[in-house]
């Protein structure tokens, strides 16, 4: 950044803390994960895909008043959040159809699931 | 990446085939909800399994009825998908920008919390709602 400043003028120190304003961002937003997170509420259940969606609220008001390093913390959150719901509710599937198959509960197939 | 986006497809038309194959309500190896199992209480993704089953049938009323929030849900993330598929294969940005205001999360929060509120309660007006 500081070469392509114009020559003469004193070099900027570090930006200050929270000097950037609306429209003047340091990098693109970073991943919300707002979609995945609803994916997982829906298809995974549990309260972690609403933890997620919580998060990518959070990156998103945090990058709109400019803490760019906030919104990155939050961003991993969501991430973080988003792959634990959605890492269980596969682990779900899996072993249910392990129990199933593999111990041989194929004999009870007629019932009333809900 | 490619193999990722693969394997993800293959993945979706053989739960799509599935889905459409078994009834959930009727064959007893789809897992249930462990929220539901564990509370007896319906979480705002219980009766998905059956709302996928009668939308692959073209029941989007029964659909409704197993879970709203599902069938409200879906025209949105197909708009989604298809505008990332679009910057996919134009190399160009397409995505929408909806997911990056301050506010769509805290709606869709909003949403979320209500319906699951919602469809627990015991009342009439509210049965529609429940898995």
């Amino acid at each position: 950044m500081e070469d392509q400043q114009p020559q003469g003028q004193p070099p900027f120190g570090q930006q200050p803390f929270g000097q950037s304003r609306f429209g003047n961002h340091p990098g693109p937003a970073p991943k919300n994960w707002l979609v995945e997170s609803i994916l997982v509420t829906i298809f995974c259940c549990l309260p972690l895909g609403i933890a997620g969606i919580v998060n990518a609220a959070n990156v998103n008001s945090k990058y709109a008043i400019g803490d760019y390093a906030g919104a990155q913390a939050a961003s991993a959150a969501a991430a973080k959040w988003t792959k634990i719901g959605f890492f269980i509710g596969i682990g779900v599937y899996v072993l249910y159809f392990i129990f199933f198959f593999v111990l041989g509960l194929g004999g009870a197939m007629m019932s009333n699931y809900r | 990446m490619k193999f990722k986006y693969t394997l993800g497809l293959i993945i979706f038309i053989a739960l799509s085939m599935v889905y459409y194959k078994f009834n959930p309500e009727v064959y007893n190896f789809f897992p249930e909800c462990p929220f539901h199992k564990l509370f007896n209480l319906d979480c705002p993704g219980c009766g998905s399994q059956r709302a996928i089953h009668s939308l692959l049938h073209g029941d989007i009323i029964q659909a409704a009825n197993y879970n709203l929030l599902l069938v409200m849900s879906l025209p949105v993330l197909i708009i989604h998908f298809f505008f990332k598929v679009a910057s996919y294969l134009t190399k160009e940005d397409h995505d929408l920008k909806i997911w990056y205001s301050p506010v769509t999360p805290k709606i869709i929060f909003t949403i979320v919390i209500l319906f699951w509120i919602a469809r627990n309660l015991p009342y009439q007006l509210f049965k529609y709602l429940a898995a």
